[in-house]
């Protein structure tokens, strides 16, 4: 073969593409790259700088004194970082769990495909398709003490509720942000959960079903490792979209009462918008930054270890 | 059909009409809440049946109108949001789909991961920017910040329809000599087209419930629906009909955009992970 490449012309002269055609797919994403790296650098800049200084805006317009670590300090010291973060965690541990849990549950019953039920199927969705804003008012509506639909039926049953409203007592308001949360967002675990269980080829399931497998192990030892990567999916996007939350918050409880609502969302609003203190809430975002990252890198990690891209 | 069989049917439906009556039912109250007298909407115990009056809508959209500028607003930015994106999502999307390249996982990875950023924490320094660069209170603040959630979310979505445009097509016309650009352009993107409207659709949706960046970045004149909603709470005496009304009206084209596309609502919802 020596003599063959000496001789081959392509060997010699390689044809040259242009520079165009080499490159293009990264020139064909780079328009997109270049947009959202803009859109994110400058504020994760903006903020890693004013994080040093002591500014706030109804002081003046301008960072007053370089203050090193100072806004750090004060934002994990801060009375409510430590309630914030563990109502964060709170709300998204529990509130993915239980909506994937009931998710199931209702996938489930829609996959006996009785006739009729798919118009249930197509109308479960509708609480997923309100903006959290408008669910907030929504329910700030059902939770009113004097006349709320949910405290009417919480009376009828019997239900102890406190004097101040669901939502204006500590022991309560979390909880009952929870359940906002799990409202709006288990049908979108079980639409999912129930279009990926149906795309399960019959014939696996048949096969487990003569080697006289229970409906359970089918379930727990065929479908669910089936979907487990559209699992993976939306598990850690419900995750991370619970613990971003702020505007649920901002409109049931502002965070009260004291901080037994307070989210680490909730914070950042209220030190930047309400305080407008810009220096503690830089900090408080590269915190946040940060925390989120962890969260993401381990579960990237952990849960896409073995799938194949 | 045996006795057990006809139970597990009845209990099937059953539990059919409690999820109706869960996840349905507050949405209808809301409704009701809208077009019922204001004198009712705390009776206790909850009054069904009412005079329906259309007085809420006709005093947030006509007379005086409060929610009628939002209404567009609101339009305006979701609908500028979706145009503005499409040039930068979908020769990505095209690109990642057709191209074999380096680093794919990574790069979708990293779209992915900026669907899960914390947009309060950008809040401030786009408050702060957008003021710097004087576009305090104008659409285009928002339309330009609605970029970090809709370029990524269309870029999944649509590399998920173009990766079902069989590569035989392209492969034909390269044969006959067709360049780069007119194979996108001719004959994958026509292909895909509907799975761009569809993009477009969610990707509104996504952009019309979006209150974070209105929120900081609208002014009086420029606040989208949700946005002018949360101004009732500030005045005194809430006016429970009239934020009915106008979360309503935010609450429809998003509901409707999902009935209609019924067919790609776990697709859209799971960025195309899920083919539904």
């Amino acid at each position: 073969m020596h003599t063959a490449t000496i001789a081959s012309p392509q060997a010699l002269a390689p044809v040259r593409k242009s520079f165009v055609r080499r490159n293009l797919p990264y020139l064909l994403i780079a328009p997109s790259v270049i947009m959202l790296l803009a859109l994110i650098a400058y504020p994760l800049l903006f903020a890693l700088k004013s994080s040093f200084y002591f500014w706030n805006l109804q002081v003046g317009p301008q960072p007053l004194a370089f203050v090193g670590f100072d806004n750090y300090v004060q934002a994990l010291n801060a009375f409510d970082f430590r309630a914030a973060l563990t109502n964060t965690l709170i709300l998204s541990v529990l509130g993915t769990a239980i909506e994937f849990g009931l998710g199931l549950a209702i996938a489930l019953v829609l996959l006996q495909a009785l006739p009729g039920m798919n118009v249930v199927r197509a109308l479960l969705i509708l609480p997923t398709t309100i903006a959290p804003i408008v669910v907030g008012f929504l329910f700030r509506y059902l939770y009113d003490p004097g006349g709320g639909l949910v405290t009417w039926v919480l009376q009828s049953l019997a239900l102890p509720i406190p004097a101040e409203g669901i939502l204006g007592s500590p022991s309560t308001a979390l909880a009952a942000i929870l359940f906002v949360d799990i409202w709006q967002w288990t049908p979108f675990f079980a639409i999912v959960l129930y279009a990926s269980l149906l795309a399960v080829p019959d014939e696996i399931i048949e096969a487990a079903r003569l080697d006289r497998a229970s409906a359970w192990t089918i379930l727990m030892r065929i479908k669910l490792p089936l979907i487990r990567r559209t699992a993976i999916i939306i598990v850690m996007l419900r995750f991370m979209q619970i613990f971003n939350t702020f505007d649920t918050v901002l409109v049931l409880t502002r965070g009260g009462p004291g901080t037994s609502t307070r989210t680490l969302g909730y914070s950042l609003y209220e030190q930047g918008l309400v305080n407008f203190n810009v220096g503690l809430v830089s900090a408080q975002t590269w915190i946040t930054v940060l925390i989120v990252n962890v969260i993401v890198a381990l579960y990237v990690f952990f849960a896409f270890r073995n799938e194949e891209w | 059909m045996s006795s057990r069989t006809s139970f597990y049917t009845a209990l099937t439906y059953a539990a059919g009409l409690l999820f109706l009556a869960v996840f349905i039912g507050p949405i209808l109250w809301f409704l009701a809440l809208a077009i019922r007298p204001a004198e009712t909407a705390f009776a206790m115990p909850p009054q069904l049946t009412f005079e329906p009056t259309f007085d809420a809508f006709r005093h947030i959209l006509l007379d005086p109108g409060t929610n009628a500028p939002q209404l567009v607003n609101s339009l305006i930015v979701a609908i500028g949001a979706v145009l503005l994106n499409l040039p930068f999502s979908v020769p990505a999307a095209y690109a990642l789909s057709r191209f074999k390249l380096r680093g794919k996982k990574n790069i979708m990875l990293w779209y992915l991961g900026l669907l899960m950023a914390p947009p309060i924490a950008f809040l401030i320094p786009y408050f702060v920017l957008i003021n710097r660069i004087g576009l305090q209170g104008s659409y285009f603040s928002m339309v330009l910040v609605l970029q970090t959630l809709t370029i990524p979310f269309s870029v999944w979505l649509m590399k998920s329809f173009i990766d079902e445009v069989p590569a035989e097509l392209e492969e034909a016309a390269r044969v006959d000599g067709a360049r780069w650009y007119t194979i996108m352009w001719r004959i994958t993107l026509p292909i895909v087209r509907p799975g761009i409207i569809v993009t477009s659709m969610f990707a509104f949706v996504f952009a019309w419930n979006n209150a974070a960046f209105p929120l900081v970045l609208s002014s009086r004149a420029t606040a989208t629906l949700p946005i002018g909603t949360l101004g009732y709470f500030a005045t005194s005496g809430v006016t429970w009909n009239y934020i009915a009304a106008a979360a309503v009206l935010a609450m429809i084209p998003p509901m409707i955009i999902f009935l209609v596309f019924d067919r790609y609502v776990v697709r859209g919802l799971t960025f195309g992970s899920v083919k539904g």
